[in-house]
């Protein structure tokens, strides 16, 4: 039976690969993202360590909330004198290590997209365990080093000069020196290196340190030392040994990739769901071609049971083999995964790839898994055949217990998806967790859609048959006639286009709503003209660029908006600060108690804040609400008003005047400004003077006007799309690969018709145009259902979301394009199959059994 | 059964014959594998006849057949079908000659499932995108029987009312040869004398050609002439006479 099951294996090896793609690509897409991941790990791990092969113990200031920008706060450098008194303490240095701008001398970024750039001080010999390739550290206060890599991006050299963006003015410095930190690549991220105390100033932490380095005395251990120097500091900062500092550091980022991972699993599982039809699908096929096979076998002895094994290894063959092509494929797909981060300007940092064994086990497991599993139903079909099917013509094999089962199955995950969806929808569960409960839902809804969909292909065929039986004749109606022949099998490959569409067109929608929610808030929140960012709208510009605008002819008023996450009743919330006397003036705000005046009044000990954090914590006007800041503090703010919370949250979830926010948060620059203009001025020449007046001083705000954000913010998220799409079309290439396959098996089953098609005059290209309007067929089954399936998901999802100001749009233009590429996707899946068909051998058709 | 046949019509073999196979080889395979099929057949049929051709397995009768009507190529010899040369042509001449000329019968009926009787019927009309000429289906169907049974599928037709449907889809685009590989090879005596009877009249009332490969003695003795071919060589030319006759004809090719 073994040698059977190879032989047979062989003898249909090319139904046997196309198999195997349907769990190719899910596989490579999770060999992909360990390797990816490992690899990121890997060369973090390696440039903590590198970085801290000088030190022993390290003290850094612990942090009480995580900000959503990762910074981490700093401490007083009076520490440092308490740490250098410490019996055991060879050397102990202050540094600062924060994120900044980097730029050329013509004021233009150095870096691209979201990879940061950092401002750090330089380190005493001791400590320093970077190389300088050229040139040396820099010896004053105009004089800067920087990573090798990205001065070679930047295409800038030793004696140029570059200009450095902290919490104020662009300041130049002359390039000294290159600096490279043993074989560590930083990924897209640049440093520059100055002197502490030029650091300190840059970074506006003049009289504090982000991190003090500590040499030990021989013959003290690390630990030892590390739990001397606690017992002398103060309680806000954490001393570490080395050790404990890089793995700290490197569990962190790893923590912070695992959401990548997660996400790329996540579309991974779905490539792998939308195969398990396509091998669902060729083995049912196969079993039922095979029907008189396995009959004979029956006869000649067989028991089910062997029947049964030599179906499952054949799937287990094939899985391995998938698995195993797989991970190759996903070798060389982490590579392309970098690639594609890198596109949208989030390179990672990576030495050579990693594979762990676990990459590798996991892969097999999962794609032998996979394909056994489909196969299952199908393997248990195989046994049921009969001695006598090997006398037969044809024989049907299967019950109406099945048909029971399978539409209780289907009503009963149905039901639970509904209810699901449904229980959302009246409890009003907001947010996160609705969504994902409303996306649970759908996926039971979207399994059972696909048991019964059988049913609903008969009439959907003859409705989009209809008008390629209008175009194509007899073609069309042969087409149409043939994806009815056989509801089942046409249902199961549409099915599996239709999971790929659905998320399609649910993302589609999803983002087109999410693109016109910000235009409306935009449109509704911001009255002023003209917005200011940092580059690229990630990091925070200079207070002072506020002022200089404020100067600028023609503008009426401008504000600043910085933020800060605290905690308040142990719940961490985002908090903003403004300029009250302008605030009102650029910054729509909706009341539900309060007025304006509450905020152009605001004094620096109260807040107002947001109706849901004053449910959240049950606080209302009049109350003292506490705010935990970063480094632990406690500070009480007096609740002035409460507004309503808008949908992206530009306010956060409460609103304090800059002075506060500088004073107790120490927060100085501003992730946004909002600027009005005097009622006569032209827009154009303002915004011109506007940015001319920021272009020296402040080379890193973006001046843009409310057209221009909304572009950017829309070309924001449709980056976003476009990656997702990169990710689903994964998914949609199987369930094309499924068309594909279950064409050729189809017309293997139909030669002798062909072949009398042919005899009776049929010419190769009519054969082929017939092939091409049943793939045609199948693809807009599955298109339409899966876009239909995906805009109604995209509509119940959002009813949750409405209550943040979520707002659904749908784009129909761009949903009819999806519906025509997936029609002629499905031509393209036609031409090798039609191929095939045209070039049956007449002869070898009409004689064939 | 009937055993009366009805003579060769006299003025047709006059005329040029309407199929023409001269010095058909066909071999397959090389060097000590190899088989010949035919080997060396000159043959002609003339028009408005029905030619049965008979023997063994092997005898390459099924092979003769395909290469008349142009489904095989020979390895030496050729072929003429209604004056045209057909030994050469590519796929989509040999496409064109099927459609106009040629019609087919098969063992298997072959009828698509998805059609109605009539559907099947028109089918080759279809294909060539030639318009019906309806008095002409109607007269074809009704010839065959099935003028109740026009719309119904092949699964709700018996196998003599399927292979009845398949001589109608032979007949309606009016061919100049019909060949029937074993139509009645899959059929109960009862449908097999329907379906012969059938053949018999397209020839005797509208001058059909019929040229069919059989083994089956009763069927063979429904043709005008009898072939009989032996290890690839034509062995037996002439009318039959009945059916007894050609058992023992079929008993002397062995």
């Amino acid at each position: 039976m073994f040698r059977l099951t190879f032989k047979n294996l062989w003898a249909r090896k090319w139904r046997s690969l196309m198999t195997a793609v349907a769990v190719i690509f899910g596989i490579a897409l999770v060999a992909g993202t360990y390797v990816l991941t490992d690899t990121t790990n890997q060369a973090f791990d390696q440039i903590f360590n590198e970085s801290l092969a000088g030190t022993d113990v390290v003290v850094t200031a612990k942090s009480e909330v995580d900000q959503q920008d990762g910074s981490t706060p700093s401490f007083s450098a009076k520490v440092l004198k308490d740490v250098q008194g410490v019996d055991g303490v060879r050397q102990a240095t202050g540094g600062i290590f924060s994120t900044g701008a980097i730029l050329d001398s013509e004021g233009d970024s150095t870096g691209g997209g979201f990879a940061p750039q950092f401002i750090s001080s330089t380190l005493p010999e001791t400590f320093d365990t970077s190389t300088y390739p050229e040139g040396h550290l820099p010896t004053g206060p105009d004089e800067a080093t920087l990573d090798e890599a990205a001065a070679e991006r930047a295409g800038i050299e030793v004696g140029d000069t570059i200009q450095l963006v902290g919490v104020g003015k662009a300041v130049p410095f002359r390039l000294v020196g290159l600096m490279r930190l043993g074989g560590s690549s930083f990924g897209g991220t640049s440093v520059a290196q100055v002197d502490l105390p030029v650091a300190q100033k840059l970074t506006g932490k003049e009289g504090q340190f982000d991190q003090i380095s500590i040499a030990a005395d021989t013959g003290i251990s690390d630990e030892e030392l590390r739990d001397r120097v606690a017992e002398v500091v103060p309680n806000d900062v954490r001393v570490e040994t080395a050790d404990e500092n890089a793995d700290r550091n490197a569990s962190e980022i790893r923590e912070s990739l695992s959401f990548l991972t997660i996400a790329l699993l996540a579309f991974a599982a779905i490539a792998l769901f939308v195969g398990s039809f396509v091998i669902f699908n060729v083995f049912s096929i196969t079993v039922a071609q095979r029907t008189r096979e396995f009959g004979m076998l029956r006869t000649l002895g067989a028991g089910r049971r062997q029947i049964l094994r030599s179906v499952l290894i054949e799937s287990f063959l094939i899985g391995l083999f998938g698995s195993v092509i797989g991970i190759l494929v996903g070798y060389g797909l982490a590579a392309g995964l970098s690639a594609l981060l890198k596109a949208i300007g989030a390179e990672l940092p990576a030495n050579s790839l990693v594979v762990l064994p676990r990459t590798i086990i996991v892969s097999l497991v999962i794609g032998t898994g996979v394909t056994m599993v489909s196969s299952f139903i199908p393997a248990i079909r195989s046994t049921r055949v009969p001695p006598i099917a090997a006398l037969q013509e044809n024989i049907v094999i299967g019950g109406k217990n099945r048909v029971v089962l399978r539409t209780a199955i289907a009503v009963l995950l149905g039901l639970i998806g509904l209810v699901l969806i449904g229980s959302t929808l009246i409890s009003g569960t907001d947010g996160g967790s609705g969504a994902a409960s409303i996306g649970a839902g759908a996926v039971c809804v979207l399994i059972a859609i696909s048991i019964f969909a059988p049913k609903l292909v008969v009439p959907a065929a003859s409705i989009i048959g209809a008008p390629i039986e209008k175009l194509g004749g007899l073609n069309g109606r042969l087409a149409r006639e043939n994806s009815q022949r056989n509801p089942a099998r046409t249902a199961i490959t549409a099915a599996a286009l239709m999971i790929g569409l659905a998320l399609v067109s649910f993302v589609t929608v999803f983002a087109s709503g999410l693109s016109s929610s910000v235009n409306k808030v935009v449109d509704d929140s911001l009255p002023g003209e003209i917005t200011l960012q940092g580059t690229g709208g990630v990091l925070p510009f200079p207070a002072g660029a506020i002022k200089a605008v404020q100067q600028v002819d023609g503008v009426e008023a401008a504000s600043g908006v910085r933020y800060v996450s605290v905690k308040v009743d142990g719940k961490t919330a985002p908090i903003s600060s403004v300029d009250p006397a302008d605030i009102v003036k650029v910054y729509t705000v909706e009341w539900k108690e309060g007025s304006n005046t509450d905020l152009t009044g605001l004094t620096d000990d109260e807040i107002v804040i947001g109706d849901k954090l004053a449910d959240d914590v049950g606080a209302g006007v009049g109350d003292t609400v506490t705010l935990v800041s970063q480094k632990g503090q406690e500070f009480d703010f007096r609740v002035r008003a409460v507004m309503k919370t808008d949908s992206i949250e530009l306010a956060g979830q409460g609103i304090v005047t800059q002075t506060a926010m500088e004073r107790d948060f120490k927060v100085q620059s501003n992730a946004v400004g909002l600027v009005k203009l005097d009622p006569g001025a032209s827009l154009e020449s303002t915004q011109s003077a506007v940015e001319t007046a920021l272009k020296e001083p402040f080379p890193t705000v973006d001046v843009l006007n409310q057209g221009e954000l909304k572009e950017q913010q829309k070309s924001q998220i449709n980056g976003l799309l476009a990656m997702i799409y990169v990710l689903l079309a994964l998914a949609v290439v199987v369930s094309l690969v499924g068309i594909v396959v279950t064409l050729i098996l189809s017309i293997f089953e139909r030669t002798r018709e062909l072949g009398m098609l042919r005899a009776i005059g049929m010419s190769r290209r009519q054969i082929k145009r017939m092939v091409r309007y049943e793939a045609v067929i199948t693809a807009v089954i599955g298109a339409v259902s899966g876009l239909v399936v995906g805009v109604i998901f995209a509509f119940l999802i959002g009813i949750p979301l409405s209550g943040d100001g979520f707002e659904l749009s749908y784009p129909v233009g761009t949903l009819v394009v999806i519906l025509i590429l997936t029609a002629l996707a499905g031509v393209l899946a036609a031409i090798y199959p039609a191929r095939k068909a045209a070039k049956l051998d007449v002869l070898e058709a009409v004689s064939y059994e | 059964m009937e055993s009366t046949l009805a003579a060769p019509s006299q003025s047709a073999s006059s005329e040029s014959p309407i199929v023409k196979a001269i010095g058909i080889e066909r071999v397959y395979g090389e060097g000590q594998a190899e088989v010949r099929a035919l080997d060396g057949v000159d043959v002609s049929f003339e028009k408005g006849r029905f030619t049965s051709i008979m023997g063994p397995s092997g005898s390459g009768k099924s092979t003769l057949m395909h290469i008349l009507a142009g489904l095989d190529k020979p390895t030496a010899g050729s072929v003429e079908v209604d004056g045209e040369e057909i030994t050469g042509l590519g796929d989509s001449d040999l496409t064109e000659l099927r459609r106009d000329k040629l019609g087919f019968v098969f063992q298997f009926f072959n009828l698509l499932s998805v059609l109605t009787a009539e559907e099947n019927i028109l089918l080759p009309l279809s294909i060539a995108k030639k318009k019906p000429d309806q008095e002409w289906v109607d007269q074809v169907i009704d010839r065959v029987g099935l003028t109740d049974r026009r719309s119904h599928r092949p699964s709700e037709l018996s196998g003599g009312q399927q292979q009845r449907v398949a001589v109608a889809r032979a007949l309606v685009t009016r061919p100049a040869v019909l060949f029937a590989d074993e139509p009645t090879g899959n059929l109960d005596s009862k449908s097999s004398e329907d379906v012969l009877a059938l053949l018999r009249g397209a020839v005797d009332e509208t001058g059909q050609t019929v040229i069919m490969v059989t083994h089956e003695p009763d069927a063979a003795a429904h043709g005008d002439r009898l072939i009989a071919l032996r290890d690839g060589k034509l062995v037996h030319d002439a009318p039959p006479v009945s059916a007894d006759n050609v058992i023992e004809l079929l008993k002397t090719l062995g």
